[in-house]
């Protein structure tokens, strides 16, 4: 039981490697095509029963479960890897949200299946690598990592323009975070000049950054930081670096759209707010209008462009573009509230829009078609998908009592407390942002509305469509946990938050904090710090 | 100085011991020619002698890396003993068992007089082994043309071939022209500082006779050197003749001569022209030369890569692709020469060995893969020709996959590994070129993965329209895809031990630079 809760990290990074491999050794020997899809469904779903564990072993404070071994002494990097209250969750969620993927593709892989079950569980390692790698070299290793699953499944088993989403969508992310590599060298250096060791592991740094002998401050200081949030802003992706995820949501496998929206977009909200948060707190400040405006831009935006798709998975995509904007504007709120309410939307989105995703699949599976106008009049044919379609669309919406409205309404009050944003005599830009983005909820009530009235309600307008027939219970199963989540998540948010609430908190006081440093350092950043504008306003 | 013509008779230092590994290659080279006049048409044993002289050669080089003291020199200065000498020959060794292994496909279908090629790949490498090993830019010279006499036959081998022929001419008049260049930069460093030796002429960069002779004489070696790493604006011949020359060789030339070169170039101008503190001619010498490098390290990677993608031909991609290499490196190079520290110079150096060395695995892994799919005349290498074989040859469809992801130099790969080394030397040094140098490094790499992921893209994601007929694997070639595979995770995985060993700083070092 010691060996099993000291390394239970690294068991559930090393299940699915071998997993992939084992599955790959089990068809060049016997063949048997049909196991393949129950023995990566009982590979995942082992994963997530020990990852149980987790919830319950893991401190309010400070890392759990940490692991620190030597990798590469030569370069400093070690194989660190540990969980606290703000990656706690996104593991869960990966390795809750695998196994009803897996189910998800139970008649629809016809080509390859055994390549697509081994990706599918490369995957899985590496974005649970990404969660818990605390060294930045390790870290960065992962998150490359996961680019190279992602993009055979997207160009093997996807759509017909799968080739050009699929390159693009590496190409994209790859620029980002070789950037990003590079500013995690230069950090190894500058810690190495003023503390005299270099290293990549991230609590070293901290505890020199707290200890005031690392300042990173200055040009490269402003390099390293817009190096790190440009990898992870792609990721997200804030608006004008978005334009890669409908095409790759889209031309995606099903099971692959919901892995991409639920887990993949939240490597990059999670980067910034652990590493850029942490790492950058001064320039994360001084930038954070920036994000805002962004952010902001891409809620209204990607509700507006999703509100014309004539595509439903298209149309999810686009949502998941202005659902992100509010993950984005609740972390750099940097109030307890919004921060809270980002990490618990990130949570949220990965159940309800990977609901959507999967829903989408089902009806894609019965039809061959995701056009909006192919469809009308399904809740005659149709009348438990349809409720559970509503019920779905309403918690990305953010109704009340369901999860979505939680994570909105914290990061609002979040924003509209936060006093990040300037405040003239006339006016408090930071409830000028709350408001803009508060329209975004309305517009996502209308496309998604609208979109349900098209395709649900009137009469059966497709002879094509009669026919149908209603959900399996397969697939039935797989989106009754996600359902129960999504109530569950929105009457009792408290487990979830109360576990978050100490690590959030302590990136909160980091920001909006100095930490130590000498005294110039920190002079001369107040001036900048809102708080003064706040304090001169008053 | 009347000692000028008679100097006094020194006696000679004839420390044999540290250049075994050198000969025994030669000697192997020896052998396997005269075998070969006797039994022309036992392929297989020429190839084990092959095998067999570059092991103990190997087994001697390291342990020369334990016993003998690191940074000593022998035979009267001539033969320089340190990290970059054993690191790089290493690399030329494995780089030569590889090729031997991965021809026994080509060698077989196109009946090659293999004894010939053996033994000119075995002189090939001891000429390759020279220049890792000169401290003296005669030794160094003598080195690079063995090295280049051998290359330009193997490059011609396949002499029915309309393009191999162009290959071989390209390589010999423009080889030759370079080394033109070569030996009257030398000429002109002997002019400026009495000496052939780099231990003495970099005492004399100080102050040396004629400072401009010895700028003039810098210049020119570069584009010796430049024409031999392929660097751009030097590259030109680079797609024609990796294009035209039989795959295997193409490999064998993008791994070895590259790297050899590079040795050579480094110890030549990294240890040969230093900064020394406060003294002009040195320093502007030292300046002048990094900024040019600089200068070449951005072309070639950006020429390299961005040409790359134009390409249907796979070799002529990977030729492109290996002159973004060649930029690459150049980086790690240029964090050597700005290093300040003995120590951060040696790992810098070492990791431009390690950089060769990834490089190699991965490319000559890559080679033979193509070697095997291309068929005869490598009449099957564009990129149409895999299209779709992904699922029909999984195995090679793979393991090509992995090493096109190890030259984009992905994470888990050597190619990822080797990068990381070549960039942190020259973020090290924090001068603002070197950064602007790592940036542009880092922008090429996105701009390359179009084209490494275009090959997987080819394999995986088309249909094949035309029939597919898996190739045979001979077992040579067999084994050397198994160690490129494997080399390519381990040097990605477990590479700390290599890059200590290719790092160990000589002792006493730290003192000396400052």
């Amino acid at each position: 039981m010691e060996f099993f809760s000291q390394n239970l990290l690294t068991i559930l990074l090393l299940l699915p490697v071998f997993g992939a491999v084992g599955i790959v050794l089990h068809q060049m020997f016997w063949k048997q095509e049909e196991q393949l899809k129950w023995l990566t469904f009982g590979i995942t779903l082992v994963n997530f029963v020990i990852s149980i564990p987790l919830i319950f072993g893991t401190k309010t404070a400070g890392f759990s479960f940490e692991v620190n071994k030597v990798w590469i002494a030569a370069i400093n990097s070690n194989y660190h890897i540990a969980v606290d209250g703000l990656s706690l969750w996104l593991v869960i969620l990966t390795t809750f949200i695998m196994p009803i993927a897996v189910l998800s593709t139970w008649n629809a892989v016809e080509k390859r299946p055994t390549a697509f079950y081994a990706f599918l569980l490369l995957l899985e390692a590496a974005m649970i690598g990404v969660f818990v790698s605390l060294d930045l070299l390790v870290f960065y290793l992962f998150f490359e990592a996961s680019l190279v699953p992602m993009f055979f499944l997207i160009g093997i088993w996807g759509g017909e323009n799968r080739i050009y989403a699929a390159v693009k969508f590496f190409i994209f992310t790859a620029l980002g975070s070789l950037l990003m590599l590079a500013a995690i060298i230069g950090l190894y250096y500058m810690h190495a000049e003023q503390t005299g060791i270099g290293t990549f592991d991230f609590v070293t740094m901290m505890r020199s950054l707290e200890l005031g002998q690392l300042a990173i401050a200055g040009t490269a200081g402003t390099l390293m930081f817009w190096a790190f949030a440009l990898a992870f802003s792609i990721k997200v992706p804030l608006f004008p670096f978005h334009t890669w995820l409908p095409d790759a949501h889209t031309e995606a496998p099903t099971a692959g759209s919901v892995i991409l929206a639920a887990v993949l977009l939240k490597m990059g909200t999670y980067g910034l707010m652990r590493f850029n948060f942490a790492l950058f707190p001064d320039q994360s400040r001084e930038w954070a209008w920036l994000f805002i405006v962004l952010a902001i831009v891409g809620i209204i935006y990607g509700a507006l462009v999703a509100m014309v798709q004539p595509d439903v998975k298209r149309l999810v995509a686009y949502s998941s573009v202005a659902h992100m904007g509010f993950v984005i504007l609740g972390m750099f709120s940097f109030t307890e509230w919004g921060m809270q309410g980002a990490l618990y939307q990130m949570l949220n989105h990965g159940v309800s829009t990977g609901a959507l995703f999967l829903l989408v699949g089902f009806i894609y599976e019965r039809r061959h078609t995701r056009a909006i106008s192919d469809f009308g009049g399904l809740a005659n044919v149709m009348p438990l998908y349809a409720t559970i379609f509503v019920i779905t669309a309403m918690s990305s919406v953010g109704l009340p009592f369901l999860n979505g409205f939680v994570g909105e309404f914290l990061i609002m009050l979040g924003m509209w407390k936060s006093t990040i944003l300037g405040v003239t005599a006339t006016t408090n830009w930071n409830y000028v942002a709350t408001m803009l983005a508060g329209t975004g909820v309305i517009f996502a009530a209308v496309y998604l509305l609208w979109m349900i009235q098209r395709v649900f309600f009137g009469k059966v307008t497709n002879d094509k469509n009669k026919k149908l027939t209603d959900l399996s219970t397969r697939e039935i199963g797989l989106i009754a946990p996600l359902m129960f989540l999504m109530v569950f998540m929105g009457v009792y948010p408290r487990p979830f938050l109360d576990a978050a609430k100490d690590s959030v908190n302590a990136i909160q006081k980091r920001v909006m904090h100095q930490a130590g440093g000498d005294v110039d350092h920190a002079e001369r950043n107040a001036d900048l710090s809102p708080q003064t504008a706040v304090k001169d306003a008053n | 100085m009347n000692t000028f013509f008679l100097t006094e008779l020194v006696t000679p230092d004839p420390n044999v011991r540290i250049i075994l590994p050198e000969l025994v290659v030669a000697a192997a080279g020896i052998i396997v020619m005269l075998y070969d006049s006797f039994f022309p048409k036992d392929r297989v044993t020429s190839g084990i002698i092959s095998l067999v002289g570059l092991a103990v050669s190997a087994f001697l080089l390291v342990g020369l890396w334990s016993s003998e003291p690191l940074g000593s020199t022998s035979w009267n200065g001539m033969i320089a003993h340190d990290n970059l000498r054993l690191g790089f020959s290493i690399v030329f060794l494995i780089v030569t068992a590889m090729t031997v292994l991965i021809s026994t496909v080509w060698v077989e279908r196109e009946d090659v007089p293999v004894g010939e090629y053996n033994a000119l790949l075995l002189f090939a490498t001891f000429g390759m082994m020279l220049m890792a090993s000169g401290n003296d830019l005669v030794v160094i010279f003598l080195g690079l043309e063995t090295l280049s006499i051998a290359t330009y036959v193997m490059a011609g081998l396949r002499r029915g071939d309309l393009k191999s022929n162009e290959s071989a001419m390209k390589y010999f008049i423009l080889g030759s022209f370079a080394s033109a260049f070569l030996l009257y930069g030398m000429a002109l460093i002997y002019g400026a500082t009495g000496s052939t030796n780099l231990t003495v002429i970099a005492e004399k960069v100080v102050n040396p006779n004629f400072p401009a002779l010895l700028l003039i004489g810098g210049a020119m070696m570069v584009v010796g050197f430049g024409f031999k790493v392929a660097a751009a604006p030097f590259h030109v011949w680079t797609p024609d003749v990796y294009e035209g020359a039989p795959a295997p060789v193409t490999g064998f030339m993008a791994a070895g001569p590259k790297a050899a070169a590079f040795a050579s170039f480094i110890r030549v101008f990294v240890l040969g022209f230093p900064f020394i503190a406060g003294v002009a001619a040195s320093n502007y010498l030292h300046e002048t030369w990094m900024t040019v490098l600089a200068v070449m390290a951005m072309l070639s990677m950006t020429v390299g890569n961005v040409a790359a993608i134009m390409q249907n031909n796979v070799k002529r991609m990977l030729a492109y692709s290996s002159i973004a290499h060649a930029g690459y490196a150049l980086v790690g190079f240029l964090g050597a020469g700005a290093a300040n520290r003995g120590s951060s110079q040696d790992a810098a150096i070492a990791s431009v060995a390690f950089y060769m060395l990834t490089y190699a695995v991965t490319n000559l892994g890559a080679f033979a893969v193509i070697s095997l799919l291309a068929q005869k005349n490598d009449r099957r290498s564009d990129f149409e020709d895999f299209n779709g074989i992904g699922f029909k040859s999984p195995v090679l469809s793979f393991t090509l996959s992995l090493f096109m992801l190890s030259l984009l130099g992905l994470p888990l790969t050597a190619g990822f590994m080797g990068k990381i080394l070549v960039f942190r030397p020259a973020l090290e040094a924090g001068s603002t070129l070197l950064v602007v140098l790592v940036i542009v490094a880092v922008i090429n790499t996105a701009i390359s993965a179009y084209y490494y992921l275009r090959m997987i893209v080819v394999m995986f994601f088309k249909e094949r329209v035309t029939e597919w007929v898996e190739p045979k694997m001979p077992i040579g070639l067999a084994v050397a895809l198994l160690v490129a595979v494997v080399g390519v995770l381990y040097l990605g995985l477990f590479a700390g031990g290599v890059i200590e060993k290719f790092s160990q700083s000589r002792s006493g070092y730290e003192a000396q630079l400052k």
